[in-house]
């Protein structure tokens, strides 16, 4: 499939990225989460488009993905509304302090932090320690 | 068909919090004091009743997000006794993939069960003396199963409640799972059956010994006996029974307690535990400036960290829940994305298409797994991911990337510019 974007056409390989976007998808609904840090990935390294294209273009995918197993997880009664709603504002407010800070901090230090905490975090839920 | 959904569930959502509304206004009055007295009030459900042999009776009628009741009262002599509680007024969802192989045929079944009447809160406190067969069990670690455990203790004739329970049976085919269904819908149990599955499911629920058994009655040689019953934190708002049992078919009339609970400890209805509102706040701030902040969405970190330090919440409520608090910011970021054209629109919605597949699966996926194969395979997810953050510090990475984000800032300002032109 070809796509044009701001002037420049580039080839997309649409077999290999909706499987890995279906796997993808099928993983992060299954445990609640966005999938972002995965779909970016197989769009730069996989699909070798650049970064200005992806940025955008990923959160439109992921954002089907999600919104259609937010309404899968509602229909088998996975969501609770008071729930939500103590951690909807949360991440609002989050979402606009975040951008804040980045100015400040360097990506690298944030990404090392996360690498040891997720790692961290990862061997708790295998049951490591 | 898929407008009708989307209204459905509107719909259902508003309902939702009609009823939620309407539920909170009738519990207000009850917090109010006034203690109740219905104590030795005969029970209407409950077979064989012969209180005359056994009585009970509590030190207290309310608690405030659990605490300590003293459970005192006569039986007949020589009988072990058993007290058999739960909440009255909360249930709560369980569910249960059968997929373990029948020993007898060697088939293995597919069934998915699954039940709306599973109190919120379940317990059978058992003599003092059976601590020792605890434990034993105990140290069997996680393949314990609850049926025998009951029959070990001979608390069999105390479990009532779930046995009660309608529970609807699926048979899951690869082929329903794929298109994202619970599979044909099979007929009812015998009461036999359903006491044996419920059992299942209590367990599915409540999953360590320590929250369904535990050895606190003592009896005395004449008949007479005593309990200290800790309610522990966190459970549903709202009146409690306490029956005692003494052999098959001998029980108490139910005395009633009430728990009450207080903001910001609200009760979450379908996750069925009460909690501080102010934990789920801070944390869920924390994680989203960490998220924007590393460029992945809260929900990586969020779902883990609310498994580990809230272990009563089912993890089909955190991952139903979170997805869409993601939702919103993922929302903010295509519009102010698409504001200055800096989406592809054919790239995202044919790889978005795909995604909707998945999406669609995936959450029926969620309800078929235990909490131990979620945090398992959740566990690998997070070391890919610890993997691909460390990769992007690595020199190379850090090389190409700066290429590319100086290209990504040079296109970013051009559409900018052009927007703005506009």
């Amino acid at each position: 499939m070809k796509v044009e974007f701001w002037g420049q056409e580039f080839q997309v390989n649409m077999v290999v990225g909706c499987i890995g976007g279906f796997l993808i998808a099928i993983m992060s609904s299954m445990f609640g989460f966005g999938g972002g840090p995965f779909m970016v990935p197989l769009m730069t390294v996989f699909l070798r488009l650049p970064m200005y294209l992806v940025v955008g273009s990923s959160l439109l995918a992921i954002f089907f993905n999600t919104s259609i197993s937010t309404m899968r997880h509602y229909q088998f009664g996975n969501f609770d509304l008071v729930f939500f709603l103590a951690m909807f504002p949360a991440a609002l407010l989050g979402g606009y302090i975040g951008p804040q800070i980045a100015k400040r901090v360097s990506p690298m230090v944030v990404k090392r932090i996360a690498c040891v905490g997720l790692s961290l975090l990862a061997l708790n839920l295998l049951g490591v320690y | 068909m898929k407008r009708r959904f989307r209204v459905l569930s509107w719909f259902s959502l508003a309902a939702t919090m009609v009823f939620g509304f309407l539920g909170s206004l009738a519990a207000e009055p009850q917090d109010g004091g006034s203690a109740v007295i219905q104590n030795q009030q005969p029970a209407v459900a409950q077979p064989a009743i012969s209180s005359a042999a056994l009585t009970i009776n509590i030190d207290k009628t309310t608690l405030s997000n659990g605490g300590s009741i003293k459970v005192t009262g006569t039986a007949p002599a020589g009988k072990p006794v058993y007290l058999e509680v739960w909440a009255k007024d909360h249930s709560v969802r369980s569910n249960l993939f059968d997929n373990k192989r029948d020993k007898e045929t060697g088939v293995i079944p597919y069934i998915f069960y699954i039940t709306k009447d599973m109190p919120a809160y379940y317990k059978i406190f058992v003599p003092k003396e059976m601590q020792t067969k605890i434990d034993a069990v105990k140290k069997e670690g996680k393949k314990w199963s609850y049926s025998a455990l009951l029959k070990d203790l001979g608390a069999d004739a105390a479990y009532s409640v779930p046995a009660k329970a309608a529970i609807d049976r699926y048979k899951a085919s690869l082929m329903a799972s794929v298109i994202g269904s619970r599979g044909d819908i099979l007929p009812g149990m015998d009461e036999k059956e359903n006491r044996k599955r419920s059992m299942q499911l209590v367990k599915s629920r409540f999953r360590s010994i320590d929250k369904v058994v535990s050895a606190a009655v003592d009896v005395r040689p004449d008949g007479s006996f005593s309990a200290d019953i800790k309610i522990r934190e966190g459970l549903a708002p709202g009146k409690y029974n306490i029956v005692a049992v003494a052999g098959s078919d001998v029980r108490s009339t139910p005395a009633v307690f009430e728990n009450t609970i207080s903001f910001p400890t609200v009760y979450l209805e379908n996750a069925g535990t009460s909690m501080n509102l102010i934990y789920p706040f801070v944390l869920s701030l924390v994680v989203a400036i960490f998220g924007v902040l590393m460029g992945a969405g809260g929900g990586f970190i969020m779902n883990p960290l609310l498994l580990t330090l809230f272990p009563v919440l089912p993890h089909t409520i955190v991952a139903g829940t979170v997805t869409p608090t993601v939702l919103f910011s993922q929302g903010s970021g295509i519009y102010n994305y698409s504001k200055i054209k800096f989406i592809s629109w054919k790239l995202g919605v044919g790889i978005g298409c795909a995604m909707l597949l998945g999406g669609f699966i995936g959450p029926k996926l969620t309800e078929l797994i235990t909490l131990d194969q979620f945090k398992f395979a959740f566990g690998w997810i997070l070391l890919v991911l610890a993997g691909l953050m460390f990769w992007q510090t690595t020199p190379g990475y850090i090389e190409k990337n700066k290429k590319e984000q100086a290209i990504l800032k040079e296109f970013k300002k051009r559409a900018e510019a052009s927007a703005k032109g506009k």
